[in-house]
């Protein structure tokens, strides 16, 4: 149990595997290595894992710096565990690929909604661009 | 400057296989669109970022050193271009090689797409020396990769707000002046001229409403890096490499490197351990009390220590990236964190944590009764916060209309009217204004009365003699303060209180304030109530009056007879001019509130007639009982009455002993069936 308050509790996770999930939905793999009073996050090694289906793929990439009130949730990676039983991984290329399959089929019933709607007069009110939640 | 540079190089020198001949570097010429000398300036940074990236990911990446044979589409070949000139190390920035190697594998990921075609010829001897795993991976044999990558990078940056382009890596500045190693300093990519250090360091004086000691603006980069570096990162990232300006923001100021940049920047010898780089030897990361900093209640801790024994964790495997955050820097945060909880009354601001752990002691305290005998449990003491300066939220500006409401971190937003401005002449005001008056007046002496019984409860707990004696004081002073203040001077001794008892919050008030009013205040307020129940009840209009029955019995069962009387005289004097019977009992009928004390009286005075207890009546008291339980009972009969709040059971009794049988049975019905249940069990 942690008893710190706020982001002192973040403490106990430093030199950690952990998996950050970010406001945008990218999520990343990194060792947390520095915290601050924000819960802005210091992540080496860092690792973007895109998940489309079943199947997931990783790109390196480094050191992050995530600013804190873009996290939405981190929880730490248990490294003993097995993982990966469900999920395939496979290829960064592979995966973008599919990722863009997907994004592609989305915007297409999207459109057709969208379409459909007009037909009858009405329309989805656009969200503000910036921000999708 | 050249303490960065010089052991960068010697890195560089002791490599046998690194070419020092720049003829060995790739065969490309004609960098097209590639200004020449950014190249030679990329080139010598290449150098010095393929060996950090080599030791810094070559450790966990020896497994894919294979894939990157002959690959023509690494990047990095894209930037040997030019042979290395040491001499030209001194044009660079010395940030930039702390700033590339954190942007470089960012860049060498998005190659631009135009420059594939290079690199074919020297690209396998190069591959084995540029072994940057963060490249390896990502460049699996298809050029197409990077235009995926690319792609999806693009779309990232459509989608979303240019900020979330993941190739801009933002070292922010978040600690506190006075901190430990200001490393983030040094490396901070932007502190290319001293101006611009101030100007960093102006960043700080950004905290006027920063009233807690480290807050921190995260300004998050002062503007003109911001600026500078939009160009940067707005584009394409494959355009960046194309596009980097050759006047780059020339950094010439040589930073001081500090113990803990080294460890960074050798992050190359982390296989070995080098001079600077002094691993800790507290690698197993063991549940810590943060120290006394933080204020735990006395049981917390006991169960943590317990918590902590029986806990065990593996010890970590060698991370050379370890404790990246010193003990330092882990204790001020935690610092921060619990200055913010600190408080002055901890059982008002934490009351569940303090109840729950009170609760718990005193458990365990009946548990070790027979045992230890009664302990004293130990309290928790929090230290102390120095009380803010006192502010004026409203300034009042003489000879002015309206007021200046000064906005803090504590009230943003002053409500103005609430805070009236002085009124010289205190017979104009008119009705509203003496409202309002009276409405502050009610709130101030609620603030005042919770405190009384803040005291109150706390004397339930433990005290010291001593304490205890100067809290009691205390309340007496508050409770007579507020005593005082409710009956307004300027009133007639009859009116006293009136006005605050109209309005319903200052019913509350009184009704709460009664349990600690000496007997005689008390009575002296009953009297008063009684004596205006008829404006009290007309006024009445919310039915608030009844939260003053509690109180008010319990005030009632204390009085002697000839008190008793003497209250009972108000419900039955009539009005001159009325002709029958008086009007207040009629009143009295229909409001529930007045039925309620009317009974809650009658019935003291049958309890006192029917006791033993002595009576010492005045002159007239027993004949005034009687007329008085008379006319109240022939009252009762005739009129309706309304439920009352409490129907005491010795009421009929006492309307046995004097009256007859037909009233009595007229009584009983009318009670009866005001109530819904029997008066008297007969």
């Amino acid at each position: 149990m942690n008893y710190m308050p706020g982001t002192a509790s973040l403490i106990d996770d430093i030199d950690k595997k952990h998996l950050v999930l970010l406001r945008d939905g990218r999520t990343l793999i990194g060792f947390l290595r520095s915290i601050d009073q924000f819960a802005n996050l210091v992540f080496h090694q860092t690792v973007e894992r895109i998940h489309v289906g079943k199947k997931f793929g990783d790109i390196p990439r480094g050191i992050f710096i995530v600013r804190g009130e873009n996290v939405v949730l981190l929880g730490e990676i248990d490294v003993d565990k097995l993982c990966d039983n469900v999920l395939q991984q496979v290829s960064i290329e592979e995966i973008l690929e599919e990722q863009r399959l997907q994004q592609q089929a989305k915007q297409k019933t999207e459109k057709a909604k969208v379409t459909a709607l007009k037909d009858r007069g009405l329309s989805i009110p656009k969200a503000d661009n910036l921000d999708e939640y | 400057m050249t303490d960065s540079e010089q052991p960068e190089t010697e890195t560089a020198v002791s490599q046998p296989q690194w070419p020092e001949n720049g003829g060995q570097w790739s065969d490309e010429e004609g960098g097209a669109g590639m200004d020449e000398c950014g190249l030679a300036e990329m080139a010598e940074e290449d150098e010095e970022i393929d060996i950090y990236n080599n030791e810094t990911f070559g450790m966990d990446m020896d497994t894919e050193v294979g894939d990157t044979e002959g690959d023509p589409t690494n990047p990095l070949f894209k930037f040997g271009e030019k042979p290395p000139a040491p001499p030209a190390l001194p044009s660079l920035s010395p940030s930039s090689p702390s700033f590339s190697p954190r942007a470089r594998p960012q860049l060498r990921v998005q190659g631009p797409p135009g420059r594939r075609g290079r690199g074919q010829r020297g690209g396998q001897a190069m591959a084995q020396m540029f072994e940057d795993p963060a490249v390896v991976r990502t460049v699996e044999g298809r050029p197409s990769l990077q235009w995926m990558l690319s792609s999806y990078e693009r779309t990232r940056h459509a989608s979303g707000s240019v900020l979330q382009d993941p190739a801009i890596v933002c070292v922010m500045d978040s600690h506190a002046p006075g901190r430990g190693p200001n490393y983030l300093d040094s490396h901070y990519p932007f502190s290319n001229s001293s101006g611009r250090r101030g100007g960093l360091r102006g960043s700080y004086s950004n905290r006027p409403f920063g009233q807690r000691c480290p807050s921190q603006i995260n300004t998050m980069l002062p503007s003109s890096p911001i600026v500078s570096r939009r160009p940067f990162t707005t584009q394409q990232p494959y355009n960046q490499v194309g596009g980097l300006p050759s006047p780059r923001p020339c950094p010439s100021t040589p930073q001081p490197l500090t113990p803990k940049m080294m460890q960074l920047r050798f992050g190359a010898n982390s296989p070995r351990p080098s001079p600077f780089y002094s691993p800790s030897s507290n690698r197993v990361q063991r549940f810590r009390f943060p120290g006394p900093v933080t204020q735990l209640h006395p049981q917390h801790r006991r169960l943590l220590s317990q918590r902590q024994q029986r806990s065990q964790r593996k010890p970590d495997s060698w991370d050379p990236y370890c404790n990246l955050m010193s003990a330092k820097e882990k204790e001020w945060i935690i610092r921060l964190q619990m200055i913010q909880l600190q408080s002055e009354n901890p059982h008002l601001d934490d009351y569940y944590y303090q109840e729950y752990y009170r609760r718990m002691e005193a458990k365990l305290a009946e548990e070790e009764l027979g045992m230890r005998g009664k302990r004293e449990p130990p309290k928790l003491t929090t230290p102390y916060v120095t009380k803010m300066d006192s502010y004026t939220p409203v300034v009042h500006i003489e000879g002015s209309l309206g007021q200046v409401a000064v906005s803090t971190c504590f009230s943003p937003r002053r409500a103005i009217n609430a805070v009236a401005a002085h009124c010289p002449h205190e017979e104009l005001k008119d009705i509203r204004q003496q409202r309002l008056d009276v409405l502050k007046k009610i709130e101030k002496l609620f603030m005042v009365l919770l405190e009384v019984e803040e005291g109150q409860r706390m004397k339930a707990q433990v005290l010291g003699e001593g304490e205890e004696k100067g809290l009691m004081e205390k309340t007496e002073i508050k409770v007579e303060y507020i005593y005082s203040q409710l009956q307004h001077p300027d009133l007639e001794a009859e009116e006293e209180f009136l006005p605050c008892l109209l309005v319903s919050k200052g019913k509350q008030l009184l009704a709460r304030l009664l349990p600690f009013l000496s007997h005689d205040a008390a009575l002296k307020v009953l009297s008063m109530v009684t004596s205006h129940l008829p404006v009290l009840m007309s006024r009445d209009a919310d039915e608030s009056l009844p939260v003053l029955y509690p109180s008010l019995r319990i005030v009632i069962g204390g009085m002697t007879f000839s008190q008793l009387i003497g209250v009972l005289k108000d419900f039955t004097t009539s009005l001159p001019d009325s002709s029958d019977g008086s009007v207040c009992l009629s009143l009295v009928c229909q409001s529930k509130f007045g039925l309620s004390l009317l009974y809650a009286l009658l019935s003291q005075g049958e309890r006192l007639l029917s006791s033993d207890v002595p009576l010492e009546p005045s002159i007239g008291d027993f004949e005034t009982w009687t007329d008085t339980v008379f006319l109240v009972a022939s009252q009762l009969s005739q009129s309706a009455l309304v439920e009352p709040l409490l129907l005491p059971s010795n009421l009929l009794t006492l309307f046995c002993r004097y009256l007859d049988k037909r009233t009595i049975h007229q009584l009983k019905s009318n009670m009866e069936s005001a109530t819904g249940y029997l008066a008297l069990p007969s």
